[in-house]
């Protein structure tokens, strides 16, 4: 599988507040098929920022040239980073790349061996574009920019976003715009910022260059320091440093073992260590999960809702709670039109500076639900008791929307409104015509799209339950979600497709087959009949393809295979369809897609396209790791495959699995609830569930109940594969 | 000034004492910061002219999307610009592109940081401050991306 451009995958960097692209060759240039063209991604980002463009290294004697990449023979990771193994006339090389923490950026060391008969004499020199601006800005490279030496190295600002560059040898020589400069200051258009160093290889000897990249916002800049010295003089220790760290996370997850599928215990770790990867504190005490890479690396609201309860699963209870917390600071206080902000609205992205913005009609909806999740697996008194204020706001600003007699929540409008806001104001006016903000937002599902429903029944249900239902507030949420959910069941029904309507416009129904509706069926809203139906309809293969499902039928007349949300193949749409397999009782359905996603994560290891053309496998347009296309997944194992339920305040678990006959076997070990943490272990009808934590367990099956006291374990029966339902062939 | 412009501003005003109050100063100054950059490295300052058969600009980058462009549409002073009558290249010394030429199989790339300069061919040359609206349209991601500024033209160095 290759992508338009024939690039190969590139090698993702991070660290929590810092991320590096490069290619296998060891240069910081990667060039990526983007929106129809190729964009080289490869560069430096700090704290959502990003630093720089292609960053590379070249060489030069008295006999020529050459960039690095021309002289490389082998190369593969380190800890931490990605090392690079060069020869170049008669000198062995060594590069090596890390992200660091902090500063927040990266350190590249050059390694020079010379030969046995004599010194050599090389210029080297390191070349780069400054960008400083935040990565989600698409599209835009600054043009003017103020650079300053000083005792430190060379410092960038761009407004209120800078970098600062230095090496640990004094540079030779340095370039703006590829003529030379004596240092000082500067200020104006920037293409190129590079440095040149003079080194005399000695006979049998070797020289280390090393040169470091640091920034995001121009206040955090704060020269040289110990942390940036030590960065600068052991890189390697800095990435065994954050290697540790993945490790030591990678550890406290649970593990999964199904011997009756490699391909599905595989794509677990693959998914999980992609997972990891999005990991983001970039700064301003801002915890959460990077949306992607490249393009969306920034704190995406509505993808880190899709991120968190995979992160609950796989233990890191506190994670989730510092992500949730970062996204309440920013709930709308009052209105806010500039930033499409309205009383109660959580913002779409958060990023250091803060930087925000709001004007979506759904992430709020999903935080709801992320704060029982939370209870229910780190229990009640993990909650901050501010947020029941943070959930009473979004149950204001969700009923504002609200059609009172239907319960249906309206979602378009926002981007209108944002430009609007802005249009009597601003010199140069921009605009996107987008009229629609939800999960689709380049197309147009207004006005009662259906998965925003079943969001908003899922927010309506969770806020009943955490209120309870003698309060003022949880009777009228319980109320609504129950209108609701009947108009879901009379209006949406399109009786000639056995599916859901997409939307409801102007009162009348939009009579478009996308996989949206498969998260009624997973929100139990649909009776069984009816929710087997909308599997079938959606298997049907104008909507599935073998390598997912599509965002939209290939019948509609609107369907274009490169279109990003009118006919291309998405993951997560995949998953949805798995996860509503499961919820209807069609786990072999279920299961083929669960097999589907995870031959595209082995088939590059280390990425999880978020979209593929809707008429041939091929990543079109597509950031090559998102959250959606590994949080769904993830959750899908934990909740439909093993059918498990905690509830830390108990504690107990619920095992329901829907594992297939052939299935010998399956095991999951160190599963956290609350303060403890569980072994399942399963074999052809058995279940053993060993059990370490403060109090007894109580462990629910399909065939009946148990309690394990802790420290010690028990056996239970549990039936594995679910028999095959009177729909499922 | 107009009053609609005005009370604009003075909600923005509000807006903005708003976000400093919950948020603080650091963040007004650094949304205020991209808000300037985005306004800056579009629109080329100074590059709108008068030519001898109609406008001419540069925009230093792709607005709000990178990627391939099938279609860009012009507006000046509200009337739609034939696409034949639009001319747009990268810089000095490459070829003049129609936009009427531009395609989904033949689109217009741009990365960013990639400028793009246009000629657009009026019966008249517009005298005063003028509008002149862009509309891209990217196949990948269909919604329209629209730029707009208003101008006075200067005059081209002969």
């Amino acid at each position: 599988m290759s992508d338009p451009a024939g690039t190969s995958l590139p090698v993702l960097l991070t660290t929590l507040s810092s991320a590096v692209i490069l290619n296998d060759r060891g240069d910081l240039s990667a060039p990526l098929e983007t929106r129809g063209a190729t964009v080289d991604w490869g560069g430096v980002y700090g704290q959502c920022v990003r630093l720089t463009g292609a960053w590379q290294l070249r060489l030069a004697d008295a006999s020529g040239a050459t960039p690095l990449p021309e002289s490389w023979r082998a190369g593969g990771p380190m800890p931490g980073g990605y090392r690079t193994v060069h020869r170049w006339n008669d000198l062995d090389l060594v590069h090596e790349v890390v992200a660091t923490p902090d500063p927040s950026g990266a350190v590249r060391r050059l390694t020079i061996s010379g030969p046995p008969d004599g010194s050599r004499d090389v210029h080297v020199v390191s070349e780069f574009t400054p960008f400083l601006l935040p990565v989600t800005v698409e599209g835009l490279r600054p043009t003017s920019f103020r650079a300053t030496t000083g005792p430190d190295g060379v410092r960038l600002l761009q407004r209120g976003f800078g970098l600062e560059y230095r090496s640990d040898a004094m540079f030779d020589r340095l370039y703006l715009n590829r003529a030379s400069w004596r240092g000082g200051s500067a200020e104006g258009p920037l293409a190129v910022v590079a440095s040149g160093h003079d080194v005399r290889v000695p006979p049998r000897g070797t020289v280390a260059l090393a040169w470091q990249i640091g920034g995001g916002l121009a206040r955090s800049l704060r020269g040289a320091d110990a942390a940036s010295a030590l960065a600068l003089a052991r890189p390697e220790a800095i990435g065994a440093s954050v290697e540790g760290a993945d490790r030591a996370w990678r550890d406290a997850t649970p593990d999964l073992r199904f011997p009756g599928a490699p391909q599905l215990e595989r794509a677990y770790g693959l998914a999980r260590a992609g997972l990891r990867r999005l990991y983001c504190a970039p700064g301003d005490d801002l915890a959460g999960l990077s949306a992607g890479f490249p393009w969306y690396s920034a704190i995406w609201c509505r993808d880190v809702a899709w991120m968190v309860p995979a992160v609950l699963w796989l233990g890191d209870v506190e994670w989730a709670v510092r992500t949730v917390e970062s996204v309440f600071r920013f709930q709308g206080r009052s209105e806010v039109p500039i930033l499409g902000g309205q009383a109660g609205e959580l913002p779409m992205q958060v990023a250091p500076g803060p930087i925000f913005l709001y004007g979506t009609s759904d992430t709020t909806l999903y935080y709801p639900g992320l704060v029982a999740r939370i209870a229910r697996h780190g229990g009640r008194a993990l909650v901050p008791t501010t947020w029941s204020i943070a959930l009473q706001r979004i149950l204001d600003w969700g009923r504002a929307r609200t059609d009172p007699d239907t319960g249906l929540l309206r979602n378009g409008g926002e981007v209108a409104a944002i430009s609007a806001a802005t249009a009597a104001v601003a010199r140069i006016r921009f605009g996107i015509e987008a009229v629609d903000t939800t999960i689709w937002d380049s197309t147009d599902r207004r006005d009662h799209a259906i998965d925003v429903q079943a969001l908003w029944w899922e927010a309506l249900t969770a806020l009943a339950e955490w209120l309870g239902p003698e309060d003022d507030l949880g009777r009228p949420a319980r109320g609504l979600a129950d209108r609701l959910a009947g108009t879901v069941r009379t209006r949406y029904w399109w009786p000639e497709e056995g599916y859901l309507y997409d939307s409801w416009r102007n009162d009348r129904p939009v009579a478009r087959v996308r996989p949206n509706a498969l998260r009624a069926v997973s929100a139990g809203l649909l009776p069984g009949d009816a929710a087997r139906s909308v599997i079938r309809r959606a298997g049907a293969e104008d909507l599935a393809t073998p390598w997912g499902l599509r965002t939209l039928s290939a019948r509609d007349p609107g369907y274009r295979p490169d279109a990003y949300h009118d006919g291309q193949v998405w993951p997560i749409a995949t998953a949805w369809a798995a996860d509503a397999a499961f919820a209807a009782g069609l786990p072999s359905v279920g299961h083929a897609y669960l097999d589907r996603i995870a031959a595209q994560l082995a088939e590059r290891p280390g990425s999880a396209y978020e979209c593929y053309r809707g008429d041939r496998a091929e990543p079109f347009d597509s950031c090559f790791l998102l959250g959606f296309s590994v949080g769904p997944f993830l959750s899908v194992l934990f909740e439909r495959v093993w059918g498990l339920a905690v509830a830390a305040d108990g504690p107990t678990l619920r095992v329901r699995p829907s594992f297939p006959a052939s299935w010998p076997s399956a095991s999951l070990h160190g599963l956290r609830i609350g303060a403890g943490r569980c072994d399942l272990d399963w074999a052809r009808g058995r279940l053993t569930v060993g059990w370490e934590g403060p109090a007894p367990l109580r462990v629910t099956t399909a065939a009946g109940e148990g309690t394990i006291a802790p420290g010690r374990s028990g056996e239970l029966a549990v039936p594995g594969a679910d028999p095959p339902s009177p729909g499922e062939t | 000034m107009s009053e609609r412009r005005f009370g604009a501003l003075l909600s923005l005003v509000r807006q903005g004492v708003t976000l400093g109050l919950d948020y603080g100063t650091h963040s007004l100054e650094v949304m205020l910061s991209v808000a300037e950059t985005v306004e800056e490295a579009v629109l080329e300052p100074g590059s709108f002219v008068r030519t001898p058969g109609g406008l001419g600009f540069a925009l230093a980058n792709p607005p709000l999307r990178t990627g391939a462009f099938s279609s860009i549409r012009a507006r000046v002073a509200g009337r739609a610009v034939p696409p034949e009558h639009v001319r747009l290249r990268g810089g000095a010394g490459e070829a003049w592109r129609r936009a009427a030429d531009l395609s989904r199989t033949a689109p217009w790339t741009r990365g960013p940081g990639e400028r793009t300069e246009f000629e657009i061919d009026l019966p008249s040359s517009p005298a005063g401050e003028t509008t002149v609206r862009l509309e891209f349209e990217c196949p990948a991601i269909p919604p329209l991306v629209w730029l707009e500024f208003t101008e006075t033209p200067g005059e081209r160095l002969p």
